[in-house]
């Protein structure tokens, strides 16, 4: 497309001449172009204050922005933690082949497609997932790349709508889970399966029977889980096998009907049906969680997500008739400012966003400095690769962060707040748009809110891709249009933050939690959770667990509970490792310290971090120094490059894993590792790479026999592509699969014959292990 | 205590404390990236860069301690982890005498044959001579090798003494002023005249003294006359004479007369040669090969004797006695002043190695393509035009900014070491030559941002920005401009601010 002056010219006078403006002027070209033509930005610095070297500094600080024409598709393959524990590194390389991709390419010869790496598409349950322009595939092997592709373009046409589509390009409508543990076997499951076998074979329907071992919930069996691709999932207990049909039927139908029911999907949240048509079963419990099923409800406390699965996100009456606003009106009309910060100080809560500052104290700074102006800043700039709790808690329950944000607004004497949220997350930027124009004209926003003679207006700012924005001080100057580093603390914002004025900055579950606190008063927040950690946290529960999903636990949970109890223990019968907790920052807590309640402290004490909430489990055959080299590549990348340690130390760390699961490493590397970690620990400028050096630290003090390991030549976990073979055992009964499967002719072709690799030409992509249909193909 | 608001960093170097730091500039915003200047907060033991803090009532700031110092160091091996550029060239390291060939190089290419002698002399007492016979070990080093040739360093060298030789009147350094002391050297040969030839311009009066008639030593014994005619010896020694050194020649040093020579002496040099001069009955302290000294100062114990070339370990290398001559000279001058006996320091140097393939046009930017010229006849020297153009050929390895670049300075003064968190692979060095005044190579920045924020300050029309993030960050002119669009105002504004040689002015000071 030729670039219009015209063109450039409406989208600045649009968006203002002013620096700040520079990043939605830049999100708006590329909108138009796919990309930032150099003319287009060339006109910008002629018709703006924006300078070439703010554009340029700029527009190549954040990711979303690209200067080369992307293909006509995008090809994402999510590279989230829990997608790349599944292999998704394996995935992204195996797409590269297939579209024959070389070093440094991304785009197609033929421009029709451009691969990315993304950090999470928040769908950890379906890992390792590509999605293709609005498609996404889940539980895409290295084998079935082209299967991808080629379903892809037979529903071009129809690639407008969003999908989950299993990567041999099935349509899955969703799943049936029966339990076949012991006691469900027991109490006739296998009955109850032959009847749901029965029941989609004559139906014809394209749903998966899914067999999960015990789920624990011994009492209540046989159970059956009905998971459909986009709802709710819900659990049926002491199912009968007459009552199958008519559950089968309540939740999956045939052609044609379809439509309507997507239709009045609104999102994940709806449920599927209501109560009066249905008699079947005893039904034990409707669940809230994203696609899946809570077993132990009491043990989750649903705050920040309260009706879950139960509210429509954009009704506001609905919002308002589950108390919606109470809690605002509460404040506005009954209490003083400084009651409303002394509520928050009483409920003891602590900042959601990783660091666990209390946020009373900070609430209280803020109120304490001059005005008039001050801002109240929502942080959504979620970026840990295995967390998207911000994500779903913005999309599902927008009403309540903007009434927390009004209550914040009020107690800190600020008029106006911004929602910086990423824009990454297209879906919850529309959302809270929306809800703001809804509170607008109801009242709940903008002049003289529900009467109370307070003024206060919210806008969103979308985020432009740089995890570092998280980092409070990066955000700020991320909206005052510049390149989002860090600046040092003090002064903090609540002191001189956003345009200088004082700044009230909370992520946005804890804005979720503050309108709960609003509205229930601070001790029914306090009595949850422990002393120092009151209240509850949403987790991101993902990777090798049986039940992944978002949940919303009190704190001082046990990381055993947590995954056991409500994640269903470990999946495929593996031995549970460790769990990472706290993402970039956090760290590898071993199954051997799982009774270690989940709270600031006791992370902390173990080595881990909060961090934003993601819970990724790792079971025996992740290897640890690979997971150090997984989140050393992200903090690297996300680095902002601007001081010493963040840039380099990072890097020089991430070089010698590279070394170490390439087997090249020494004993040398470790001790420089080590002396690296703690350097850029201490001396980095923010929390980022301050804390990036903590899976490091916590895999090298839980695993170090298994770094040592790496120094010769081994891993044992069987991960490290450069450590490991390929081989076929006599198991293998000559079906050639794995031989058709191979994209480097490494296995001879050899019908009714063992098949053999050749470990010369193997590339280790893991595409043999998982065609093969006698688990023939072992790692050594 | 400095008011309230002022920068952390200006109050304690208000105190009189040093602080380093290579990202702050007093007139911009400070920036916090070099992490060089940080302190520790008593009460938190946190690391805290000065630059950016304000000083506050009630601080309680440790400015040093061993911890403070690690940090440092540890940010500067960060930093020169990734600088990829020589401090000074592989040559001036690799030559014994240490001499500024690169700069030597660059006069004789521009014609300024007089000024190359200077700072051939600075270093070298026998340019003509060792012209003649040095194996050149520089050449060696010589970048240019690895494109084609090294530059014929020793040849040019030559020339520049032959031109000074043949000259109706010769240039003659002005020693000092006279220090009233006397140095007694014994021996006449390269490490003897070079020591005596320092000495005396630092203005000490020297005595040499050797049994030969005539002054020369093995470079009269060792090297065919053919190799090095006597006369070109012979004048290069009487320029050392005009100085003012005296030479007793022809006069045999036993063990008595060498303790004479203590008492009548403030200090000795002693460079026999090889064994055969009878040292060993001097009473000195012997290993199997020569006298025993302290390696860096040439000093015998803590007496007044300092012992140079073949004495201390038979060498062929007569540029080595030289150089050994000259450092020995340093020493005993701060002997002769009372100092502490240190030797000559070296500083920090950075060096990268061998040149990539994909380095050798950016290299060939700042100079002439071609072959290495060779004399007209083997054993002839170059003409002056050869010179001209065979000095041209010199790639300008060493940097511009030696004297004040601050990443050299603090890296010596906090004794760091560039290997320690040395990376596989190394970024490739390019130099941006467009502007007039001038030049810029990315690889030695350290991304502090002095010019991005110089170049917003003064509103440069496109200026320096950042590209890119992380790591990979990198400082250039937005939209690929060139340095000379980059820079309209304030060029050498930002060259003077540049903590590196990464922006420095192309016109050298002498």
């Amino acid at each position: 497309m030729e670039v219009e002056i015209k063109d450039i010219n409406a989208i600045v006078q649009e968006l203002g001449v002013a620096q700040h403006a520079v990043i939605p002027v830049l999100q708006a070209i590329q909108e138009k172009y796919n990309y930032l033509p150099e003319e287009a930005l060339r006109r910008v610095c002629e018709i703006s204050e924006i300078t070439p070297a703010q554009i340029v500094g700029v527009a190549s600080f954040y990711s979303q922005f690209r200067f080369t024409p992307a293909g006509q598709h995008i090809i994402k393959v999510c590279v989230g933690t829990a997608c790349h524990v599944k292999g998704a590194g394996l995935v992204y390389d195996a797409m590269k082949r297939e579209l024959e991709l070389g070093e440094g390419k991304d785009t197609t010869a033929s421009g029709k497609y451009t691969i990315e790496k993304v950090n999470c598409l928040g769908c950890c349950t379906l890992a390792p997932v590509v999605q293709i322009d609005h498609v996404t595939y889940g539980h895409v092997n290295t084998s079935q790349v082209a299967k991808v592709l080629t379903d892809f373009e037979t529903l071009k046409g129809d690639s407008g709508k969003k999908k989950y589509r299993l990567a041999d390009g099935s349509e899955v409508k969703g799943e049936i889970r029966i339990g076949l543990g012991s006691c469900c076997v027991a109490s006739g499951s296998d009955e109850i399966r032959d009847a749901v076998k029965d029941t989609i074979d004559r139906k014809g329907l394209n749903v998966k029977l899914k067999h999960v071992g015990c789920v624990g919930m011994c009492h209540q069996v046989p159970l059956v889980e009905i998971v459909p691709a986009n709802g709710e999932s819900t659990l049926y207990s002491k199912v009968k096998a007459a009552d199958v049909d008519q559950i089968v039927q309540e939740h999956f139908q045939p052609e044609g009907f379809l439509k309507r029911i997507s239709h009045k999907l609104l999102n994940m949240a709806d449920t599927i049906r209501d109560d009066s048509r249905w008699m079947g079963v005893d039904r034990y419990s409707l669940d809230v969680r994203e696609k899946h099923v809570s077993l132990f409800l009491d043990k989750q406390i649903p705050m920040a997500t309260e009706f879950r699965g139960i509210i429509n996100p954009i009704d506001v009456e609905e919002y308002k008739s589950r108390n919606g606003f109470k809690g605002l009106s509460r404040v506005l009309k009954e209490m003083k400012p400084a009651e409303v910060v002394g509520e928050i100080i009483d409920s003891g809560i602590r900042g959601r966003g990783g660091g666990g500052f209390p946020s009373g104290i900070k609430w209280k700074m803020v109120a304490r400095q001059p005005g008039p102006t001050k801002y109240v800043i929502c942080n959504g700039d979620e970026g840990d690769p295995g967390a998207f709790m911000d994500r779903m808690l913005l999309e599902s329950y927008p009403y309540r962060i903007i009434e927390g944000m009004v209550a914040a607004g009020y107690a800190i004497g600020a008029s106006e707040g911004i929602l910086y949220i990423r824009a990454e997350y297209p879906l919850a930027v529309t959302r809270v748009l929306q809800a703001l124009d809804i509170c607008r004209e109801q009242g709940y926003l903008g002049k003289n809110i529900m009467g109370s003679g307070f003024d206060f207006d919210l806008s969103v700012y979308q985020g432009a891709g740089a995890f570092v924005c998280g980092e409070e001080t990066a955000l700020m100057e991320s909206i005052e249009g510049k390149r989002g580093f860090p600046r040092i603390r003090p002064p903090y914002p609540a002191v001189k933050g956003l345009w200088g004025a004082p700044t009230l900055i909370n992520n946005t579950e804890t804005f979720a939690q503050i309108s709960y606190i609003m509205k229930n008063g601070a001790s029914a927040f306090n009595r949850v959770g422990t002393k120092l950690s009151r209240g509850t946290k949403v987790f991101a529960l993902a990777g090798k667990v049986a039940r992944g999903g978002l949940i919303e636990v009190p704190m001082g949970m046990t990381i055993r509970e947590v995954v056991e109890e409500i994640g269903g223990g470990v999946a495929n019968g593996r031995k549970f490792k460790a769990v990472q907790i706290g993402g970039p920052s956090g760290g590898c807590v071993p199954s051997w310290k799982s009774d270690t309640p989940i709270d600031f402290e006791s992370l902390k004490e173990v080595g881990a971090m909060m961090g934003s909430g993601g819970l990724v489990v790792l079971d025996d055959t992740d290897c640890m120094v690979d997971i150090a080299r997984y989140f050393l590549t992200f903090t690297q990348n996300e680095s902002c490059g601007k001081c010493s340690f963040g840039r380099i130390g990072t890097k020089r760390m991430l070089e010698i894993l590279e070394k170490l699961t390439t087997g090249k490493g020494t004993e040398k590397d470790l001790e420089n590792l080590e002396e690296l970690a703690h350097w850029t620990k201490k001396g980095s400028l923010c929390a980022l790479c301050g804390t990036a050096p903590n899976p490091i630290l916590s895999t090298l003090e839980y695993f170090r026999d298994e770094y040592e390991a790496h120094i010769r030549g081994e891993c044992p976990a069987g991960k490290c592509k450069h450590l490991i073979k390929y081989e076929i055992t006599d198991d293998c009964i000559g079906c050639t699969l794995c031989a058709q499967d191979c994209p480097v002719d490494a296995i001879a072709f050899k019908p009714h014959e063992k098949h053999e690799v050749d470990n010369e030409l193997c590339i280790q992509c893991d595409g043999c292990r998982q065609v093969c249909p006698e688990n023939a193909v072992i790692v050594r | 205590m400095a008011a309230e608001g002022s920068v952390l960093m200006e109050v304690i170097r208000d105190m009189g404390i040093e602080v380093p730091s290579m990202c702050y500039l007093k007139e911009v915003e400070s920036f916090t990236s070099c992490m060089l200047c940080v302190v520790k907060d008593r009460k938190s033991g946190k690391i805290l860069p000065s630059c950016s803090l304000e000083a506050v009532e009630g601080m309680d700031i440790i400015s040093m301690d061993d911890e403070v110092r690690e940090a440092r160091k540890s940010a500067l091996e960060l930093l020169l982890s990734e600088h990829v550029g020589d401090c000074e060239a592989p040559c001036q390291l690799t030559c014994p005498a240490h001499m500024d060939i690169p700069l030597m190089n660059r006069l004789l290419a521009e014609g300024k044959f007089h000024e190359a002698l200077v700072v051939v002399k600075k270093d070298i007492a026998l340019p003509s001579v060792l012209g003649r016979i040095c194996p050149a070990p520089c050449e060696g080093a010589c970048r240019r090798k690895s494109i084609d040739q090294a530059v014929s360093i020793c040849l040019l060298k030559r020339f520049a003494g032959d031109h000074d030789l043949e000259a109706d009147m010769s240039w003659m350094p002005i020693p000092a002023s006279s220090s009233g002391k006397k140095v007694s050297v014994i021996g006449a040969g390269p490490a003897g005249l070079a020591a005596a030839y320092q000495l005396e311009l630092m203005g000490h009066h020297c005595l040499v003294i050797d049994r030969n008639k005539i002054a020369g030593g093995s470079l009269r014994k060792e090297v065919s006359p053919e190799e090095l005619p006597p006369v070109v010896l012979k004048r290069e020694i009487e320029h050392i004479a005009a100085l003012g050194v005296e030479f007793r020649l022809g006069s045999e040093v036993d063990a008595k007369q060498f303790l004479e020579l203590q008492k009548s002496s403030d200090a000795i040099v002693v460079a026999t040669g090889k064994g055969e001069s009878g040292v060993g009955a001097w009473g000195l302290p012997m290993h199997p090969k020569g006298v025993e000294v302290h390696g860096k100062t040439y000093r015998v114990g803590d007496t007044a004797v300092f012992v140079v070339g073949s004495a201390l370990k038979p060498s062929k290398l007569a540029i080595r006695a030289l150089g050994q001559g000259k450092e020995a000279a340093f020493s005993v001058d701060q002997f002769l002043k009372g100092q502490a006996v240190t030797g000559e320091p070296r500083l920090f140097n950075s060096r990268f190695g061998k040149l990539d393939r994909a380095e050798y046009a950016e290299y060939l930017k700042e100079s002439k393509e071609g072959e290495r010229l060779e004399p007209a006849q083997k054993g002839e020297g170059l003409t002056a035009e050869q010179v001209m153009e065979e000095a041209a050929r010199c790639l300008h390895c060493d940097c511009r900014d030696l004297k004040n670049c601050r990443l050299r300075l603090y890296s010596d003064a906090y004794g760091a070491d560039q290997k320690r968190f040395k990376s596989e692979v190394r970024q490739l060095c390019t130099k941006q030559v467009q502007h007039k005044e001038v030049i810029y190579e990315p690889s030695k920045c350290i991304k502090c941002g002095i010019c991005v924020r110089l170049t917003e300050k003064y509103k440069e029309d496109f200026g320096f920005t950042f590209i890119g993030r992380g790591f990979d960050v990198v400082v250039g002119v937005p939209f690929n401009e060139s340095t000379a669009e980059g820079l309209k105002k304030v060029a050498l504004e930002v060259a003077d601010a540049c903590p590196t040689g990464a922006i420095s002015r192309k016109i050298e000071s002498l």
